[in-house]
């Protein structure tokens, strides 16, 4: 019993702390941040579980059971706004990916400015997602954005010139399904793309760091193109960081919202509607809320499912790594 | 041209040369192809509504009726930010001329306020318990530690109808402000990534200074204030940055949760002005300006403390 306390004291001198406030202090230290997300994340999200059980009367909520989650399910909208965010989520991970992938190869040649360009590249991260929408409806403003000029010339995009942000959707291939998507959906894609990148580059630039210089040197020796050497030198030793990537992409693609208000606002029609604005339309705007809540737990539930993949990916990578 | 490259011997230093100039060429024009959306929308902030309103449209109001582009003829104004900002004279004003725009009289101090408010409760309360998790081994530790990383996972999206549910029965109590209460959302929203932000920050400080501080006679809360204070100081300026900008940039919750007007940030600011000025871009552009630009200049300023956070929080622990 000494033995141990003692051991244990050489190994952290406040591991059993005697008595008295040493002991407590942990508890005081972490007692703060456990209230605060006690009252703003876990109980709202326990407020929602609740809330998508009920429906709102006149006489007031009412308990109904799983009908909100019928209802929802049921709605031609909720169908519609899944397609949506699926078409978003690959078209926004996709782009992503591959474009940063390769600015990352660039950058990792350490080019001598490569400080420079990382922080000019970094400018549109720490641009408001609000702010990025609005600066990207601003380029495509019918007639006189700056834009409009080459996009809406007939002669370019037949027969009558492209305006962005109002032409309708082509006809779907298979029935109840928005693909090929909307001219909107491709430039919203385009857009939170660019946002997006910027960080996605850094995330795969310190993964390409910490690829050996010598492993690729060789393989240049044993003749591999440069082709071969990112398929099967660079990429399997960094497809951990990509999936880690891609997970907190569609996290963001998932919860991201501000652009669909600032940029497109859902439309035209509902070509744009993701779930995540279907949300604030049948919650503020139709004032369903029991079925928006069924709704918020379905986007929380994906939310939990890619934060714990992201989790397995990260622990394994770490398992399999030297200093683990 | 092409004849010169060609003709240019000694592979050996070329290949070398011609790689580097390859690789920068690429990453020159990914960047100004990449500020492309910044770059037109300053352009578009200094123009007059006249050359805003051009059909078809016009890079630079530099045109005249006898030339495309003439460098002396053209045509910029800071109309656009004069009427963001509402310049007025005043008689009484120091400068003679007031700024009565809501932007900067109302959205801005609003945001200001809670950014601020936010990124230093967030500072605090991430240390404290960031230090906790990193230095003792208590009871729960290790569920608490996933839990707040579960709690990651909860998205401010989904939590809000709860907490827009929640603001309007708080609203009955004397008490409650829509200030106080934003502020607290913010903080409980970035709070969780924070804590495993520092707790990375303080696992990289060597327990053994706070040993030595022991022997020397501190006692514990001492030795955090002495020794590990000034060196979690960089830890904790990323956190705060961090935590200012995205609640500057926040919308969604600053838009639905507080139900005046007057008290709502700068991003709904934006929003709002984005629906009553659609046609005059050149407001709107300016605007975007005004708004966006303490952001860049931060980030600028600061940009190693945001890539430091950034990195600990992509790899959580």
């Amino acid at each position: 019993m000494q033995s141990t306390a003692t051991r244990a004291r050489q190994n952290s001198p406040r591991r059993k702390g005697g008595a008295g406030p040493r002991r407590t202090l942990p508890f005081w230290l972490i007692l703060p941040t456990v209230l605060v997300l006690l009252a703003i994340q876990v109980y709202p999200a326990l407020y929602t579980v609740a809330l998508s059980f009920q429906e709102r009367r006149p006489a007031g909520w009412a308990f109904v059971g799983l009908s909100n989650f019928r209802r929802l399910l049921g709605s031609s909208s909720f169908g519609e706004s899944a397609g949506h965010t699926l078409v978003f989520l690959v078209g926004f991970t996709g782009l992503t990916l591959s474009l940063a992938f390769v600015i990352a190869l660039l950058l990792n040649r350490r080019p001598a400015l490569s400080g420079l360009y990382i922080t000019l590249l970094f400018i549109p991260w720490i641009l408001a997602d609000i702010i990025v929408g609005v600066i990207f409806r601003l380029l495509v403003l019918p007639d006189y954005g700056l834009f409009s000029g080459i996009l809406q010339n007939p002669e370019l995009f037949p027969p009558r010139g492209l305006s962005l942000l109002t032409a309708a959707p082509p006809r779907p291939w298979l029935a109840g399904f928005p693909f090929p998507p909307a001219p909107a959906m491709v430039y919203l894609i385009l857009a939170a793309a660019w946002r997006a990148l910027p960080f996605t580059t850094l995330l795969i630039l310190a993964a390409l760091q910490t690829v050996p210089s010598e492993l690729i040197e060789s393989s240049r020796i044993d003749g591999a193109d440069g082709w071969q050497t990112v398929r099967h030198i660079i990429l399997p030793l960094i497809l951990p960081t990509l999936v880690v990537a891609l997970f907190s992409l569609t996290l963001s693609g998932v919860n991201g919202v501000g652009m669909v208000f600032s940029l497109t606002g859902g439309g035209p029609g509902s070509s744009t509607e993701v779930l995540s604005y279907l949300l604030y339309v049948i919650g503020w705007l139709r004032l369903d809320f029991g079925r928006a809540a069924a709704l918020a737990l379905m986007l929380a539930a994906v939310n939990l499912l890619l934060i714990t993949g992201t989790l397995r990916v990260t622990r394994v990578q770490q398992r399999g790594g030297p200093d683990a | 041209m092409r004849e010169l490259f060609a003709a240019a011997p000694a592979p050996r230093i070329t290949r070398r040369a011609r790689e580097r100039f390859l690789v920068n060429a690429a990453l020159i024009l990914v960047t100004l192809v990449a500020l492309i959306p910044v770059g037109m929308t300053l352009l578009t902030s200094f123009k007059r509504e006249e050359d805003v309103m051009r059909k078809p449209p016009v890079l630079f109001p530099c045109d005249t009726a006898a030339a495309r582009f003439d460098p002396g003829a053209c045509r910029w104004s800071v109309e656009g930010y004069e009427r963001v900002l509402l310049v007025t004279p005043s008689a009484a004003a120091p400068l003679g001329f007031v700024l009565r725009g809501r932007m900067l009289r109302t959205f801005l101090p609003n945001t200001a306020l809670y950014a601020t408010a936010t990124a230093l409760g967030v500072m605090l309360l991430a240390s404290l318990s960031g230090y906790a998790f990193s230095r003792y081994r208590f009871r729960g530790r290790d569920a608490l530690l996933v839990g707040i990383l579960a709690v990651t996972g909860v998205p401010l999206l989904t939590n809000l109808l709860a907490l827009y549910q929640m603001g309007v029965s708080l609203r009955g109590l004397p008490i409650y402000s829509d200030r106080a209460y934003i502020v607290l959302v913010y903080t409980g929203f970035f709070l969780p990534l924070s804590v495993w932000i520092a707790k990375g920050f303080f696992d990289a400080i060597p327990r053994e200074l706070e040993e030595a501080a022991l022997i020397d006679g501190c006692g514990p809360l001492d030795g955090l204030a002495r020794i590990i204070l000034p060196l979690a100081a960089p830890g904790m300026t990323a956190i705060f940055l961090l935590t200012f900008v995205n609640v500057w940039n926040e919308f969604i919750a600053g838009y639905l949760l507080i139900s005046r007007n007057d008290l709502k940030p700068a991003m709904f600011g934006m929003y709002d002005f984005l629906g009553q000025n659609i046609i005059n871009a050149q407001l709107v552009a300016a605007a975007c300006v005004i708004v966006a630009t303490p952001m860049v200049l931060v980030f600028l300023i600061a940009r190693k403390s945001f890539f430091r956070a950034m990195v600990e929080g992509a790899i959580r622990g």
